[in-house]
């Protein structure tokens, strides 16, 4: 068993896991941060995306021993049900997204994105999605939502963070 | 710093973020849904609802990834269940012997089909077991399931299981299975379910065209490949009931399949159906349940099953790849005499939604077109492959594929615009479809113009 210690989501969290145990199911199983998703575990499908000081990674392809120290952000960290980041807004906005199970992974990429580029081309978005893949939508509006989030006055000011009013 | 909002979890955000939030920031709010009107209309009227955007009810949990699927569930004692599955496409079942697998760390049950009361299932025919017992068909067949701890104790366990067999001659070619010789999968007959439309006299029909047209088409086998892979979860509630959770997108007829393979009242099942990751007809049937409800009740704790992508890929089903035999029969200026169309489905080792898919291929397979001759037959076949079943459309692209390749060549031969030769012979407002249906509402004429123009289709030089 190993010790591992990481900051997810600004607060530390601790656990005890045998050497093979993932990222993700670190996240998923010890702390119940069931957010990035399950897909194919062997780094194809986006699902389990995840930043590791500020890289999007696949969680599924790390070893939490490997993030020992690190700081992760995951989907938990990214807005809630009245407290939406730009790029979810966005995404609702414009019903980006229909059965879900990509969107933890792509809100995620899309943020890696517009963190270091917030005037990104369309070309740039595709990019920066490769990694991800979306069975239902076909694409088109998800990557017109991260356009829209980017013309947001959060993002272009260069803000990450968008308050909401209630639902 | 400027004001953190009430909410403690907005607090929270603030802090982790750490990154600086300067004034008044644009607030984001759901916004009214617009109001769709009623949705009853006269007949050939379009719904007031097409147009309009509407905010999905579920996106906003899904953006923030709070939806909750079937695999982030989890029940205090909940056990993980993995499914061994043939290395073999064809063979008998001499021995499964699961002692070792027992003895391994965490192992607390197995299952094996022949535990299971009733061990058939399938949507038109139940030619499928839940987990074989004394043949095997394709390589995905289920033969045991073990319960254990964590899944990696259950998949370690896996491989402790010794299993003999006798190969089996195995058919990968549906058009090898028709043959009257040909070895047989289930019962006498490779061919399960057919269907004929035949309209006029197809054989007329060509002694009259000017031109026949023949050609064979083929389409492979696709797998939905939904993002979520299917799950199950069962546990007994203390009243005895049945509880199964499961990403099954037909919960009812589960339900039935439950009810029939566990030999159980079904007012004893409680089926709770999960947002389901995508399904796109792949999880239109049941798949662990049974096996899942017996490992909870030999354990008496809830269980678990969820596919790898492998599983996915093996255990779940297809769309059935077709071989289409097209012959058709055309006057000079285009008009479409007589259409003659042989489907082959492969439909893999077991039924699934094979009969609904042979049907509806064979009804949409000669086109939108008016056609006084017309002689279609479909067959699906077993063969030693992955089971191929539900997927949207039901066997429709496989044919759309086919008849709109024809299409285009009949026009390149006549040296017409691929455009106006479907116009020529589409569809119109109370044609007769091929099944005898007077057509209401056709909008192929407009579709069709609409999309040439929008495409740029009727410009010069393109
Ligand atoms: S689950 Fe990690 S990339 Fe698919
Ligand atoms: S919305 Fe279903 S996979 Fe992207």
């Amino acid at each position: 068993m190993h010790q591992v210690e990481m900051m997810v989501n600004g607060q530390v969290r601790r656990a005890e896991v045998p050497a093979e145990t993932t990222l993700l199911s670190v996240l998923r199983e010890t702390w119940g941060l069931t957010g990035s998703k399950l897909g194919c575990d062997v780094g194809d499908c986006g699902a389990c995306t995840v930043l590791v000081d500020g890289l999007s990674v696949n969680a599924c392809l790390l070893l939490a021993v490997q993030v020992d120290g690190q700081e992760v952000l995951t989907i938990e960290g990214m807005g809630g049900f009245d407290y939406l980041h730009p790029i979810q807004a966005a995404f609702e906005r414009l019903s980006s997204i229909q059965c879900g199970f990509c969107a933890p992974g792509i809100v995620i990429s899309a943020k890696a994105l517009i963190d270091k580029n917030p005037h990104p081309t369309e070309q740039e978005i595709r990019e920066a999605l490769a990694g991800n893949l979306c069975r239902c939508t076909g694409y088109t509006k998800i990557i017109e939502g991260i356009a829209e989030a980017c013309r947001a006055p959060a993002i272009t000011d260069g803000i990450s963070v968008t308050e909401s009013g209630h639902v | 710093m400027s004001e953190k909002p009430t909410k403690e979890k907005t607090a929270d955000l603030g802090d982790l973020l750490a990154e600086p939030r300067v004034g008044q920031l644009p607030a984001v709010t759901r916004g009214p849904i617009p109001v769709v009107q009623a949705l009853t209309v006269g007949a050939n009227q379009q719904t007031p609802a097409v147009g309009q955007r509407v905010t999905r009810l579920d996106i906003r949990t899904h953006v923030t990834g709070s939806t909750r699927y079937i695999d982030d569930l989890a029940f205090p004692g909940m056990l993980h269940v993995k499914i061994l599955r043939s290395t073999q496409a064809h063979a008998r079942i001499l021995s499964i012997d699961t002692t070792a697998a027992r003895a391994m760390p965490g192992v607390v049950a197995t299952l094996t089909g022949d535990e299971i009361p009733e061990n058939s299932f399938g949507s038109s025919y139940q030619d499928q077991p839940v987990l074989a017992v004394d043949r095997v068909r394709h390589q995905g067949d289920g033969l045991v399931a073990i319960a254990a701890e964590t899944e990696q104790q259950a998949s370690d366990a896996l491989a402790a299981v010794k299993v003999t067999y006798e190969p089996l001659p195995a058919l990968f070619d549906p058009l090898e299975a028709i043959r009257p010789d040909a070895p047989k999968i289930h019962r006498d007959n490779n061919v399960y379910a057919s269907k004929v439309i035949i309209r006029g006299d197809v054989e007329k029909g060509f002694a009259e065209s000017d031109q026949i047209f023949e050609r064979r088409y083929r389409t492979q086998m696709i797998e939905h490949v939904p993002m979520e892979p299917f799950a199950a979860i069962a546990l007994w509630e203390p009243d005895g009931q049945l509880h199964v959770y499961s990403s099954n997108g037909r919960i009812t007829l589960g339900r039935a399949d439950l009810a029939r393979t566990l030999q159980m009242p079904m007012n004893r099942i409680r089926v709770t159906a999960t947002f389901i990751g995508g399904n796109f007809g792949g999880k239109n049937e049941i798949r662990t349940e049974p096996i899942l409800a017996l490992l909870a009740k030999k354990t008496r704790q809830p269980v678990k099953a969820t596919f790898n992508r492998e599983d996915e890929f093996i255990a779940s089903t297809t769309r059935h790849p077709i071989i289409m035999d097209y012959k058709t029969g055309v006057a000079d200026d285009g008009h479409l005499i007589a259409r003659s169309v042989r489907l082959v489905l492969d439909g893999g080792a077991y039924a699934s939604w094979s009969e609904t898919t042979v049907g509806k291929a064979a009804i949409l397979a000669a086109g939108p077109y008016r056609i006084p001759n017309v002689h279609v037959e479909g067959h699906a076949v077993y063969t030693n492959k992955t089971v191929t079943g539900a997927m949207r459309g039901f066997g429709a692209p496989q044919v759309a594929f086919a008849y709109e390749s024809q299409m285009d060549e009949i026009a390149n031969t006549l040296g017409m615009d691929p455009l106006a030769i479907r116009l020529l012979n589409g569809f119109s407002e109370g044609s007769i479809s091929h099944t005898g249906q007077v057509l209401q509402a056709v909008a192929l004429e407009e579709t069709l113009l609409t999309a040439a123009k929008r495409s740029g289709w009727m410009e010069e030089g393109t």
